[in-house]
Protein backbone atom coordinates (compact mmCIF):
# COMPACT_ATOMS: atom_id res chain seq x y z
CA UNK A 1 0.00 0.00 0.00
CA UNK A 2 2.61 2.22 1.05
CA UNK A 3 4.54 1.48 -2.23
CA UNK A 4 1.61 2.36 -4.34
CA UNK A 5 1.32 5.66 -2.46
CA UNK A 6 5.08 5.83 -3.56
CA UNK A 7 4.29 4.81 -7.24
CA UNK A 8 1.77 7.39 -7.23
CA UNK A 9 3.77 10.12 -5.91
CA UNK A 10 6.64 9.37 -8.12
CA UNK A 11 4.75 9.20 -11.04
CA UNK A 12 2.98 12.58 -10.34
CA UNK A 13 6.70 14.12 -9.71
CA UNK A 14 7.66 12.75 -12.70
CA UNK A 15 5.29 14.05 -14.66
CA UNK A 16 5.53 17.68 -13.42
CA UNK A 17 9.42 17.25 -13.92
CA UNK A 18 9.34 15.88 -17.62
CA UNK A 19 6.49 17.92 -18.72
CA UNK A 20 7.83 18.17 -22.09
CA UNK A 21 8.20 14.63 -22.72
CA UNK A 22 4.79 13.83 -20.84
CA UNK A 23 3.31 16.11 -23.30
CA UNK A 24 5.08 14.74 -25.92
CA UNK A 25 3.22 11.66 -25.22
CA UNK A 26 0.00 12.62 -24.10
CA UNK A 27 -0.63 14.61 -27.51
CA UNK A 28 0.79 11.00 -29.72
CA UNK A 29 -1.52 9.57 -27.73
CA UNK A 30 -4.37 11.89 -27.83
CA UNK A 31 -3.83 12.54 -31.61
CA UNK A 32 -3.44 8.45 -32.51
CA UNK A 33 -6.72 8.11 -30.48
CA UNK A 34 -8.33 10.73 -32.12
CA UNK A 35 -7.82 9.59 -35.85
CA UNK A 36 -8.82 5.95 -34.87
CA UNK A 37 -12.04 7.26 -32.95
CA UNK A 38 -13.13 9.27 -36.31
CA UNK A 39 -12.38 6.14 -38.30
CA UNK A 40 -14.05 3.86 -36.26
CA UNK A 41 -17.00 6.48 -36.10
CA UNK A 42 -17.16 7.09 -39.98
CA UNK A 43 -16.71 2.94 -39.91
CA UNK A 44 -20.01 2.55 -38.05
CA UNK A 45 -21.45 5.33 -40.17
CA UNK A 46 -20.73 3.77 -43.72
CA UNK A 47 -21.99 0.53 -41.99
CA UNK A 48 -24.91 1.57 -40.85
CA UNK A 49 -25.78 3.12 -44.63
CA UNK A 50 -24.67 0.03 -46.03
CA UNK A 51 -26.34 -2.78 -43.98
CA UNK A 52 -29.47 0.06 -44.79
CA UNK A 53 -28.66 -0.13 -48.53
CA UNK A 54 -28.59 -3.73 -47.98
CA UNK A 55 -31.95 -4.05 -45.94
CA UNK A 56 -33.86 -2.53 -48.95
CA UNK A 57 -32.95 -5.93 -51.04
CA UNK A 58 -35.99 -7.89 -51.80
CA UNK A 59 -37.39 -10.37 -54.22
CA UNK A 60 -40.79 -9.49 -56.29
CA UNK A 61 -42.50 -12.16 -57.93
CA UNK A 62 -44.65 -10.84 -60.80
CA UNK A 63 -47.68 -13.07 -61.00
CA UNK A 64 -50.21 -13.84 -63.97
CA UNK A 65 -53.65 -12.36 -64.14
CA UNK A 66 -55.12 -16.26 -64.23
CA UNK A 67 -52.82 -17.59 -61.36
CA UNK A 68 -55.83 -19.82 -59.25
CA UNK A 69 -55.34 -18.63 -55.76
CA UNK A 70 -54.31 -22.11 -54.79
CA UNK A 71 -51.55 -22.19 -56.58
CA UNK A 72 -50.65 -18.89 -55.07
CA UNK A 73 -50.88 -20.16 -51.99
CA UNK A 74 -48.71 -23.04 -52.74
CA UNK A 75 -45.95 -20.86 -53.86
CA UNK A 76 -45.89 -18.43 -51.06
CA UNK A 77 -45.91 -21.63 -48.67
CA UNK A 78 -42.74 -22.65 -50.49
CA UNK A 79 -40.81 -19.30 -50.48
CA UNK A 80 -41.85 -19.38 -46.85
CA UNK A 81 -40.58 -22.34 -46.42
CA UNK A 82 -37.08 -21.37 -48.23
CA UNK A 83 -33.89 -20.97 -45.79
CA UNK A 84 -32.81 -17.50 -45.48
CA UNK A 85 -36.35 -15.64 -46.05
CA UNK A 86 -37.53 -13.81 -43.47
CA UNK A 87 -41.31 -12.79 -44.28
CA UNK A 88 -43.77 -13.64 -47.83
CA UNK A 89 -45.68 -10.56 -48.35
CA UNK A 90 -49.04 -10.78 -51.58
CA UNK A 91 -49.84 -7.65 -52.99
CA UNK A 92 -53.38 -7.75 -55.25
CA UNK A 93 -53.39 -5.85 -59.10
CA UNK A 94 -55.22 -3.15 -57.33
CA UNK A 95 -52.38 -2.63 -53.98
CA UNK A 96 -49.33 -2.70 -56.91
CA UNK A 97 -52.15 0.17 -58.54
CA UNK A 98 -52.50 1.70 -55.49
CA UNK A 99 -48.67 1.77 -54.25
CA UNK A 100 -47.93 3.05 -58.25
CA UNK A 101 -50.17 6.09 -57.93
CA UNK A 102 -48.83 7.11 -54.10
CA UNK A 103 -45.30 6.57 -55.77
CA UNK A 104 -46.34 9.04 -58.34
CA UNK A 105 -47.83 11.95 -56.39
CA UNK A 106 -45.80 14.23 -57.76
CA UNK A 107 -47.49 13.63 -61.95
CA UNK A 108 -50.54 11.85 -61.21
CA UNK A 109 -51.27 12.51 -64.84
CA UNK A 110 -49.29 9.22 -65.39
CA UNK A 111 -51.88 7.16 -63.64
CA UNK A 112 -54.67 8.57 -65.28
CA UNK A 113 -53.34 8.42 -68.69
CA UNK A 114 -54.37 4.57 -67.62
CA UNK A 115 -58.14 5.06 -68.47
CA UNK A 116 -59.15 2.46 -66.00
CA UNK A 117 -57.01 0.23 -67.00
CA UNK A 118 -54.51 -1.69 -64.55
CA UNK A 119 -51.38 -3.20 -66.46
CA UNK A 120 -49.57 -3.58 -63.16
CA UNK A 121 -49.09 -7.81 -61.81
CA UNK A 122 -50.50 -8.95 -58.53
CA UNK A 123 -46.79 -9.91 -56.86
CA UNK A 124 -45.24 -11.94 -54.05
CA UNK A 125 -42.99 -9.30 -51.67
CA UNK A 126 -40.00 -11.51 -50.34
CA UNK A 127 -38.07 -10.31 -47.38
CA UNK A 128 -34.55 -11.59 -46.61
CA UNK A 129 -33.04 -12.29 -43.43
CA UNK A 130 -29.57 -12.40 -45.08
CA UNK A 131 -29.40 -9.84 -48.00
CA UNK A 132 -26.02 -11.55 -49.36
CA UNK A 133 -28.42 -14.53 -50.01
CA UNK A 134 -30.49 -13.46 -52.28
CA UNK A 135 -29.08 -15.12 -55.77
CA UNK A 136 -29.41 -18.58 -54.15
CA UNK A 137 -33.08 -17.89 -52.91
CA UNK A 138 -33.74 -16.11 -56.49
CA UNK A 139 -32.44 -19.71 -58.22
CA UNK A 140 -34.76 -21.89 -56.14
CA UNK A 141 -38.08 -20.09 -56.83
CA UNK A 142 -37.25 -19.95 -60.47
CA UNK A 143 -36.85 -23.57 -60.07
CA UNK A 144 -39.83 -24.13 -58.49
CA UNK A 145 -42.82 -25.95 -60.80
CA UNK A 146 -45.57 -23.68 -59.12
CA UNK A 147 -43.55 -20.72 -59.82
CA UNK A 148 -42.98 -21.59 -63.62
CA UNK A 149 -46.59 -22.30 -64.64
CA UNK A 150 -48.25 -18.93 -62.84
CA UNK A 151 -45.58 -16.34 -62.95
CA UNK A 152 -46.35 -13.16 -65.49
CA UNK A 153 -44.00 -14.15 -67.92
CA UNK A 154 -43.86 -18.04 -69.33
CA UNK A 155 -42.14 -18.03 -71.93
CA UNK A 156 -39.13 -16.45 -69.89
CA UNK A 157 -39.74 -17.05 -66.07
CA UNK A 158 -36.71 -15.41 -65.44
CA UNK A 159 -38.25 -12.10 -66.55
CA UNK A 160 -40.54 -12.35 -63.67
CA UNK A 161 -37.98 -12.54 -60.69
CA UNK A 162 -37.33 -9.13 -59.51
CA UNK A 163 -34.22 -8.09 -57.89
CA UNK A 164 -32.45 -5.76 -59.49
CA UNK A 165 -29.62 -8.44 -60.62
CA UNK A 166 -26.79 -6.84 -62.17
CA UNK A 167 -27.06 -3.69 -59.39
CA UNK A 168 -27.78 -6.18 -56.30
CA UNK A 169 -24.17 -7.89 -57.30
CA UNK A 170 -22.03 -4.95 -57.53
CA UNK A 171 -23.72 -3.10 -55.28
CA UNK A 172 -22.84 -5.67 -52.66
CA UNK A 173 -18.98 -6.19 -53.91
CA UNK A 174 -18.93 -2.15 -53.38
CA UNK A 175 -20.24 -2.94 -49.64
CA UNK A 176 -18.14 -5.69 -49.09
CA UNK A 177 -14.83 -3.85 -50.33
CA UNK A 178 -16.24 -0.50 -47.75
CA UNK A 179 -16.03 -2.99 -45.01
CA UNK A 180 -12.49 -4.08 -46.04
CA UNK A 181 -11.10 -0.77 -46.55
CA UNK A 182 -12.29 0.08 -43.30
CA UNK A 183 -10.80 -2.71 -40.92
CA UNK A 184 -7.40 -2.93 -42.47
CA UNK A 185 -7.65 1.49 -42.05
CA UNK A 186 -8.16 0.78 -38.73
CA UNK A 187 -5.40 -1.98 -38.02
CA UNK A 188 -2.73 0.28 -40.18
CA UNK A 189 -3.77 3.61 -37.84
CA UNK A 190 -3.42 1.31 -34.31
CA UNK A 191 -0.29 -0.24 -35.31
CA UNK A 192 1.13 3.56 -36.67
CA UNK A 193 -0.17 4.50 -33.04
CA UNK A 194 1.62 1.73 -31.23
CA UNK A 195 4.58 2.46 -32.83
CA UNK A 196 4.39 6.40 -32.28
CA UNK A 197 3.80 6.14 -28.58
CA UNK A 198 5.87 2.94 -27.91
CA UNK A 199 8.80 5.82 -29.23
CA UNK A 200 7.90 8.39 -27.10
CA UNK A 201 8.04 6.21 -23.96
CA UNK A 202 11.02 4.90 -24.74
CA UNK A 203 12.19 8.59 -25.26
CA UNK A 204 11.37 9.47 -21.71
CA UNK A 205 12.92 6.43 -20.22
CA UNK A 206 16.06 7.09 -22.31
CA UNK A 207 15.73 10.59 -20.08
CA UNK A 208 15.73 8.49 -16.84
CA UNK A 209 17.80 5.85 -17.41
CA UNK A 210 20.22 7.27 -15.29
CA UNK A 211 17.60 7.52 -12.50
CA UNK A 212 16.85 3.66 -13.75
CA UNK A 213 21.03 2.86 -13.28
CA UNK A 214 20.93 4.39 -9.69
CA UNK A 215 17.79 2.92 -8.78
CA UNK A 216 19.07 -0.95 -9.55
CA UNK A 217 22.70 -0.15 -7.75
CA UNK A 218 20.94 0.96 -4.56
CA UNK A 219 19.03 -2.42 -4.79
CA UNK A 220 15.48 -1.63 -5.61
CA UNK A 221 13.48 -4.64 -7.29
CA UNK A 222 12.13 -4.47 -10.93
CA UNK A 223 8.90 -4.27 -10.12
CA UNK A 224 9.60 -1.49 -7.55
CA UNK A 225 11.47 0.62 -10.50
CA UNK A 226 8.85 -0.81 -12.88
CA UNK A 227 5.60 0.66 -10.88
CA UNK A 228 6.14 4.57 -10.92
CA UNK A 229 7.30 4.18 -15.18
CA UNK A 230 3.80 2.40 -15.54
CA UNK A 231 1.30 4.61 -13.78
CA UNK A 232 3.45 7.29 -15.65
CA UNK A 233 2.43 5.52 -18.68
CA UNK A 234 -1.06 4.71 -17.65
CA UNK A 235 -1.54 8.47 -16.41
CA UNK A 236 -0.76 9.73 -20.26
CA UNK A 237 -2.28 6.81 -21.72
CA UNK A 238 -5.70 8.28 -19.76
CA UNK A 239 -4.87 11.67 -20.36
CA UNK A 240 -4.44 11.44 -24.06
CA UNK A 241 -7.73 9.38 -24.40
CA UNK A 242 -9.87 11.36 -22.40
CA UNK A 243 -8.79 14.22 -24.48
CA UNK A 244 -9.46 12.25 -27.36
CA UNK A 245 -12.83 11.75 -26.31
CA UNK A 246 -13.69 15.02 -25.78
CA UNK A 247 -13.02 16.43 -28.72
CA UNK A 248 -14.79 13.45 -30.56
CA UNK A 249 -18.09 14.28 -28.86
CA UNK A 250 -17.53 17.88 -29.48
CA UNK A 251 -17.08 16.77 -33.06
CA UNK A 252 -20.61 14.72 -32.78
CA UNK A 253 -22.38 17.76 -31.33
CA UNK A 254 -21.56 20.88 -33.32
CA UNK A 255 -20.36 18.95 -36.87
CA UNK A 256 -23.06 16.12 -36.75
CA UNK A 257 -25.94 18.28 -37.40
CA UNK A 258 -24.77 20.38 -40.13
CA UNK A 259 -24.11 17.47 -41.88
CA UNK A 260 -27.15 15.39 -41.14
CA UNK A 261 -29.12 18.49 -42.43
CA UNK A 262 -27.15 18.49 -45.78
CA UNK A 263 -27.33 14.96 -46.51
CA UNK A 264 -30.31 13.86 -44.88
CA UNK A 265 -30.20 10.43 -46.71
CA UNK A 266 -27.48 9.85 -44.43
CA UNK A 267 -28.40 8.03 -41.01
CA UNK A 268 -25.38 9.44 -39.54
CA UNK A 269 -26.73 9.18 -35.62
CA UNK A 270 -25.37 6.16 -34.45
CA UNK A 271 -27.38 6.03 -30.86
CA UNK A 272 -25.75 6.36 -27.34
CA UNK A 273 -24.99 2.85 -26.75
CA UNK A 274 -22.69 2.53 -29.74
CA UNK A 275 -20.81 5.97 -29.01
CA UNK A 276 -20.48 4.79 -25.45
CA UNK A 277 -19.02 1.78 -26.88
CA UNK A 278 -16.75 3.78 -29.59
CA UNK A 279 -15.52 5.88 -26.04
CA UNK A 280 -15.33 2.84 -23.84
CA UNK A 281 -13.05 1.01 -26.80
CA UNK A 282 -10.76 4.44 -27.30
CA UNK A 283 -9.90 4.84 -23.47
CA UNK A 284 -9.28 0.93 -22.81
CA UNK A 285 -7.03 0.73 -25.90
CA UNK A 286 -5.39 3.84 -24.43
CA UNK A 287 -4.56 1.86 -21.52
CA UNK A 288 -3.08 -1.37 -23.03
CA UNK A 289 -0.99 0.79 -25.21
CA UNK A 290 0.18 3.53 -22.57
CA UNK A 291 0.75 0.17 -19.91
CA UNK A 292 2.28 -2.06 -22.82
CA UNK A 293 4.58 0.71 -24.39
CA UNK A 294 6.03 0.82 -20.97
CA UNK A 295 6.40 -1.97 -20.04
CA UNK A 296 7.93 -3.01 -23.24
CA UNK A 297 10.31 0.15 -23.67
CA UNK A 298 11.27 -0.50 -19.81
CA UNK A 299 12.64 -4.23 -20.12
CA UNK A 300 15.96 -3.36 -21.68
CA UNK A 301 16.72 -1.28 -18.47
CA UNK A 302 15.89 -4.00 -15.75
CA UNK A 303 18.04 -6.57 -17.29
CA UNK A 304 20.33 -7.29 -14.23
CA UNK B 1 58.59 -6.58 -2.05
CA UNK B 2 56.87 -7.01 -5.21
CA UNK B 3 56.46 -10.93 -6.30
CA UNK B 4 57.64 -11.96 -9.16
CA UNK B 5 55.34 -15.48 -9.56
CA UNK B 6 52.87 -13.94 -11.82
CA UNK B 7 51.22 -16.80 -12.62
CA UNK B 8 51.17 -18.77 -9.56
CA UNK B 9 47.79 -17.07 -7.74
CA UNK B 10 45.89 -19.69 -6.64
CA UNK B 11 48.78 -21.49 -4.79
CA UNK B 12 50.31 -18.38 -3.66
CA UNK B 13 46.90 -17.33 -2.10
CA UNK B 14 46.68 -21.27 -0.58
CA UNK B 15 49.90 -20.64 1.62
CA UNK B 16 48.28 -17.36 2.80
CA UNK B 17 45.65 -19.26 4.22
CA UNK B 18 46.16 -17.83 7.87
CA UNK B 19 47.14 -14.30 7.25
CA UNK B 20 43.78 -12.58 6.91
CA UNK B 21 42.97 -14.35 10.17
CA UNK B 22 45.57 -12.65 11.58
CA UNK B 23 44.98 -9.71 10.10
CA UNK B 24 41.34 -9.24 11.49
CA UNK B 25 42.36 -10.00 15.34
CA UNK B 26 45.31 -6.87 14.67
CA UNK B 27 41.97 -5.24 13.38
CA UNK B 28 39.56 -6.13 15.98
CA UNK B 29 42.18 -5.21 19.35
CA UNK B 30 42.53 -1.66 17.89
CA UNK B 31 38.64 -1.49 17.76
CA UNK B 32 36.12 -0.61 20.44
CA UNK B 33 34.09 -3.59 21.58
CA UNK B 34 31.05 -2.24 20.76
CA UNK B 35 31.82 -2.21 16.95
CA UNK B 36 32.79 -5.47 17.08
CA UNK B 37 29.08 -6.63 17.98
CA UNK B 38 27.75 -4.45 15.75
CA UNK B 39 29.47 -6.80 13.07
CA UNK B 40 27.37 -8.23 10.48
CA UNK B 41 30.11 -10.89 10.08
CA UNK B 42 31.72 -12.74 13.00
CA UNK B 43 35.48 -12.50 12.35
CA UNK B 44 37.30 -15.11 10.79
CA UNK B 45 34.59 -15.51 8.35
CA UNK B 46 34.83 -14.15 4.79
CA UNK B 47 32.81 -11.49 3.41
CA UNK B 48 33.94 -12.06 -0.05
CA UNK B 49 35.58 -15.21 -1.67
CA UNK B 50 36.71 -15.89 -5.11
CA UNK B 51 37.07 -19.47 -6.38
CA UNK B 52 39.38 -19.21 -9.10
CA UNK B 53 37.68 -16.62 -10.69
CA UNK B 54 37.44 -16.39 -14.51
CA UNK B 55 35.84 -13.61 -16.49
CA UNK B 56 36.05 -13.92 -20.67
CA UNK B 57 33.73 -11.58 -22.32
CA UNK B 58 32.54 -12.61 -25.80
CA UNK B 59 34.76 -9.67 -27.32
CA UNK B 60 37.82 -10.94 -26.46
CA UNK B 61 37.90 -14.45 -26.26
CA UNK B 62 41.79 -14.81 -25.83
CA UNK B 63 42.35 -12.59 -23.17
CA UNK B 64 40.58 -12.95 -19.98
CA UNK B 65 39.89 -9.83 -18.05
CA UNK B 66 40.40 -12.03 -14.98
CA UNK B 67 42.12 -14.86 -15.02
CA UNK B 68 42.31 -18.05 -11.81
CA UNK B 69 41.89 -15.78 -9.06
CA UNK B 70 41.61 -17.04 -5.84
CA UNK B 71 41.20 -14.42 -2.77
CA UNK B 72 39.38 -13.89 0.16
CA UNK B 73 38.18 -10.62 2.05
CA UNK B 74 37.46 -11.01 5.46
CA UNK B 75 34.89 -8.88 8.12
CA UNK B 76 36.27 -5.41 8.73
CA UNK B 77 39.39 -5.10 6.54
CA UNK B 78 40.13 -2.15 4.64
CA UNK B 79 41.30 -3.14 1.06
CA UNK B 80 42.78 -1.45 -2.18
CA UNK B 81 42.84 -3.08 -4.94
CA UNK B 82 45.10 -1.78 -7.37
CA UNK B 83 46.32 -2.20 -11.09
CA UNK B 84 46.78 -0.14 -14.58
CA UNK B 85 43.73 0.58 -16.72
CA UNK B 86 42.60 -2.73 -18.34
CA UNK B 87 43.95 -4.74 -15.28
CA UNK B 88 40.47 -6.15 -14.24
CA UNK B 89 39.76 -3.82 -11.68
CA UNK B 90 36.73 -2.93 -12.81
CA UNK B 91 35.50 -6.18 -13.96
CA UNK B 92 36.04 -7.50 -10.29
CA UNK B 93 33.92 -4.91 -8.99
CA UNK B 94 30.96 -5.47 -11.50
CA UNK B 95 31.32 -9.09 -10.67
CA UNK B 96 30.71 -8.01 -6.87
CA UNK B 97 27.66 -6.34 -7.29
CA UNK B 98 26.54 -9.08 -10.07
CA UNK B 99 26.31 -6.92 -12.87
CA UNK B 100 28.53 -9.58 -14.44
CA UNK B 101 28.81 -13.43 -14.04
CA UNK B 102 31.96 -14.98 -14.16
CA UNK B 103 32.90 -17.49 -16.74
CA UNK B 104 34.42 -19.97 -14.61
CA UNK B 105 34.59 -20.60 -10.98
CA UNK B 106 32.34 -19.29 -8.13
CA UNK B 107 32.26 -16.05 -6.24
CA UNK B 108 31.21 -15.80 -2.86
CA UNK B 109 29.91 -12.90 -1.07
CA UNK B 110 28.14 -13.42 2.43
CA UNK B 111 28.63 -17.22 1.92
CA UNK B 112 25.99 -16.99 -0.74
CA UNK B 113 27.06 -17.89 -4.36
CA UNK B 114 26.90 -15.24 -7.17
CA UNK B 115 27.25 -17.36 -9.99
CA UNK B 116 24.01 -19.65 -9.01
CA UNK B 117 22.33 -16.84 -7.72
CA UNK B 118 18.90 -15.94 -9.46
CA UNK B 119 18.47 -12.69 -10.66
CA UNK B 120 15.47 -11.76 -8.57
CA UNK B 121 18.03 -11.78 -5.46
CA UNK B 122 20.24 -9.35 -7.20
CA UNK B 123 18.34 -6.87 -5.44
CA UNK B 124 18.42 -8.11 -2.29
CA UNK B 125 22.49 -8.32 -2.68
CA UNK B 126 22.98 -5.26 -3.79
CA UNK B 127 20.95 -3.59 -0.40
CA UNK B 128 23.84 -5.18 1.49
CA UNK B 129 26.96 -3.49 -0.54
CA UNK B 130 27.44 0.25 -0.76
CA UNK B 131 28.61 1.28 -4.09
CA UNK B 132 30.55 4.78 -4.30
CA UNK B 133 31.85 5.54 -7.96
CA UNK B 134 34.42 7.94 -9.94
CA UNK B 135 31.50 10.01 -10.85
CA UNK B 136 29.75 10.16 -8.49
CA UNK B 137 25.92 9.26 -9.95
CA UNK B 138 23.83 11.80 -7.91
CA UNK B 139 20.49 12.67 -9.36
CA UNK B 140 20.91 15.92 -10.55
CA UNK B 141 17.73 17.15 -10.24
CA UNK B 142 17.14 16.18 -6.43
CA UNK B 143 18.57 17.53 -3.22
CA UNK B 144 21.23 16.11 -1.54
CA UNK B 145 18.79 14.94 1.53
CA UNK B 146 16.85 13.26 -1.66
CA UNK B 147 19.57 11.72 -3.07
CA UNK B 148 20.60 10.28 0.14
CA UNK B 149 16.95 9.46 0.95
CA UNK B 150 15.98 7.68 -2.66
CA UNK B 151 18.60 4.89 -1.45
CA UNK B 152 16.28 4.05 1.44
CA UNK B 153 13.04 5.19 -0.81
CA UNK B 154 13.75 2.34 -3.65
CA UNK B 155 13.88 -0.55 -0.61
CA UNK B 156 10.63 0.49 0.99
CA UNK B 157 11.81 2.29 4.07
CA UNK B 158 9.16 3.78 5.77
CA UNK B 159 9.05 7.70 6.19
CA UNK B 160 9.85 7.79 9.87
CA UNK B 161 13.63 5.82 9.04
CA UNK B 162 14.31 7.71 6.37
CA UNK B 163 13.44 11.21 8.86
CA UNK B 164 16.13 9.97 11.40
CA UNK B 165 18.80 8.21 8.83
CA UNK B 166 19.33 10.44 6.71
CA UNK B 167 20.56 13.40 8.73
CA UNK B 168 22.36 11.31 10.46
CA UNK B 169 24.72 9.70 7.86
CA UNK B 170 25.17 13.13 6.06
CA UNK B 171 26.52 14.75 9.89
CA UNK B 172 28.69 11.91 9.34
CA UNK B 173 30.46 13.16 6.26
CA UNK B 174 29.74 16.77 7.51
CA UNK B 175 27.60 17.81 4.85
CA UNK B 176 24.57 18.54 8.09
CA UNK B 177 24.38 22.16 6.36
CA UNK B 178 23.87 21.59 2.55
CA UNK B 179 20.94 19.24 3.15
CA UNK B 180 18.82 21.39 0.71
CA UNK B 181 21.45 22.14 -1.90
CA UNK B 182 21.53 20.42 -5.45
CA UNK B 183 24.42 18.52 -6.67
CA UNK B 184 25.85 21.06 -9.12
CA UNK B 185 25.57 23.38 -6.03
CA UNK B 186 28.65 21.54 -4.27
CA UNK B 187 32.47 20.91 -5.34
CA UNK B 188 33.53 17.52 -6.41
CA UNK B 189 34.61 16.46 -3.19
CA UNK B 190 31.12 17.33 -1.53
CA UNK B 191 29.63 15.49 -4.07
CA UNK B 192 31.52 12.30 -3.96
CA UNK B 193 30.67 12.77 0.35
CA UNK B 194 26.60 12.90 -0.73
CA UNK B 195 27.59 9.55 -3.19
CA UNK B 196 29.19 8.11 0.07
CA UNK B 197 26.29 8.82 2.44
CA UNK B 198 23.89 7.28 -0.10
CA UNK B 199 26.22 4.34 -0.18
CA UNK B 200 26.35 3.98 3.90
CA UNK B 201 22.72 5.29 4.70
CA UNK B 202 21.33 1.96 4.35
CA UNK B 203 24.64 0.63 6.90
CA UNK B 204 25.55 -2.50 4.81
CA UNK B 205 28.54 -4.17 5.48
CA UNK B 206 30.24 -4.36 2.51
CA UNK B 207 31.53 -0.76 0.92
CA UNK B 208 32.96 -0.53 -2.84
CA UNK B 209 34.34 2.11 -4.05
CA UNK B 210 35.56 2.34 -7.89
CA UNK B 211 38.16 5.35 -7.61
CA UNK B 212 36.72 6.97 -5.20
CA UNK B 213 39.29 9.96 -5.59
CA UNK B 214 39.95 9.58 -9.63
CA UNK B 215 38.34 13.30 -10.18
CA UNK B 216 39.31 14.64 -7.13
CA UNK B 217 42.33 16.95 -6.00
CA UNK B 218 45.03 14.98 -3.30
CA UNK B 219 43.65 17.61 -0.44
CA UNK B 220 40.30 16.25 -1.12
CA UNK B 221 41.15 12.84 -2.03
CA UNK B 222 42.53 12.98 1.27
CA UNK B 223 39.40 13.80 3.20
CA UNK B 224 37.60 11.63 1.58
CA UNK B 225 40.30 8.38 2.61
CA UNK B 226 39.78 9.53 6.26
CA UNK B 227 36.28 9.24 5.70
CA UNK B 228 36.55 6.29 4.33
CA UNK B 229 38.53 4.85 7.04
CA UNK B 230 36.26 6.43 9.65
CA UNK B 231 33.60 4.33 7.94
CA UNK B 232 36.09 0.95 7.99
CA UNK B 233 36.44 2.09 11.68
CA UNK B 234 32.77 1.43 12.51
CA UNK B 235 32.99 -2.38 11.29
CA UNK B 236 31.96 -1.78 7.58
CA UNK B 237 33.96 -4.04 5.09
CA UNK B 238 36.05 -1.26 2.49
CA UNK B 239 37.07 -2.19 -0.83
CA UNK B 240 39.04 0.59 -2.90
CA UNK B 241 40.11 -0.05 -6.51
CA UNK B 242 42.06 2.97 -7.40
CA UNK B 243 45.17 4.25 -9.15
CA UNK B 244 45.91 6.75 -6.19
CA UNK B 245 49.62 5.46 -5.57
CA UNK B 246 50.23 8.36 -2.83
CA UNK B 247 46.82 6.98 -1.25
CA UNK B 248 47.93 3.84 -0.69
CA UNK B 249 51.16 4.36 0.09
CA UNK B 250 50.27 6.90 2.85
CA UNK B 251 47.58 4.71 4.56
CA UNK B 252 49.63 0.89 4.81
CA UNK B 253 46.60 -1.27 4.19
CA UNK B 254 46.10 -4.51 2.95
CA UNK B 255 47.10 -4.11 -0.89
CA UNK B 256 45.61 -6.71 -3.82
CA UNK B 257 47.22 -5.94 -7.40
CA UNK B 258 45.96 -6.76 -10.77
CA UNK B 259 48.05 -6.98 -14.16
CA UNK B 260 46.50 -8.07 -17.33
CA UNK B 261 43.98 -10.44 -15.38
CA UNK B 262 46.28 -11.44 -12.99
CA UNK B 263 46.64 -11.68 -9.12
CA UNK B 264 49.89 -10.50 -8.94
CA UNK B 265 50.34 -9.43 -5.39
CA UNK B 266 48.40 -9.95 -1.93
CA UNK B 267 49.71 -8.07 0.87
CA UNK B 268 49.16 -6.45 4.05
CA UNK B 269 50.68 -3.23 5.20
CA UNK B 270 51.42 -2.81 1.32
CA UNK B 271 52.04 0.15 -1.17
CA UNK B 272 51.06 0.85 -4.83
CA UNK B 273 53.90 -1.05 -5.95
CA UNK B 274 53.59 0.20 -10.01
CA UNK B 275 56.05 1.88 -11.35
CA UNK B 276 54.62 4.66 -13.28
Amino acid sequence: MSSLLYFLKESLTGFTRNLSTALGSIVTIFLSLLIIGIFLIGGFIVENVVSSVEDKVSISVWLSDDASDSDITTLQNYIQGLEGVESVGFTTKDQALENFRNSMTSNPEIVDQLDGQNPLPASIEVELADPQMVETIAGQIQSNDTFTKICDNPADPADSLKYGQKSVERLFSLTNYIRYIGIALIALLIFIAMVFINNTIRLAILARRKEIAIMRLVGASNGFIRGPFLMEGALHAIIGSLLAVGSLELLRSLVFPKISSALVWLPLDLGGSTTFMIYAILVVAGLVIGLLGSALAMRRYLKV
Amino acid sequence: MTNDNTFGAPARTGAHAGRPRQAASQLSASLPMLDVDDMPQPMGTPVITFDHVTKIYPAQPNKPALDDITLQIYAGEFVFLVGHSGSGKSTFIRMLIREVKPTQGHIYVADEDLSTMRNWRVPYLRRNIGCVFQDFKLLPNKTVFENVAFALEVIGKSRHVIKTQVPEVLRLVGLQDKLNKRPDQLSGGEQQRVSIARAIVNRPPLLICDEPTGNLDPQTSRGIMDLLERINRTGTTVLVATHDREMVDNMRRRVIALDKGHLTRDQDRGVYGFDV
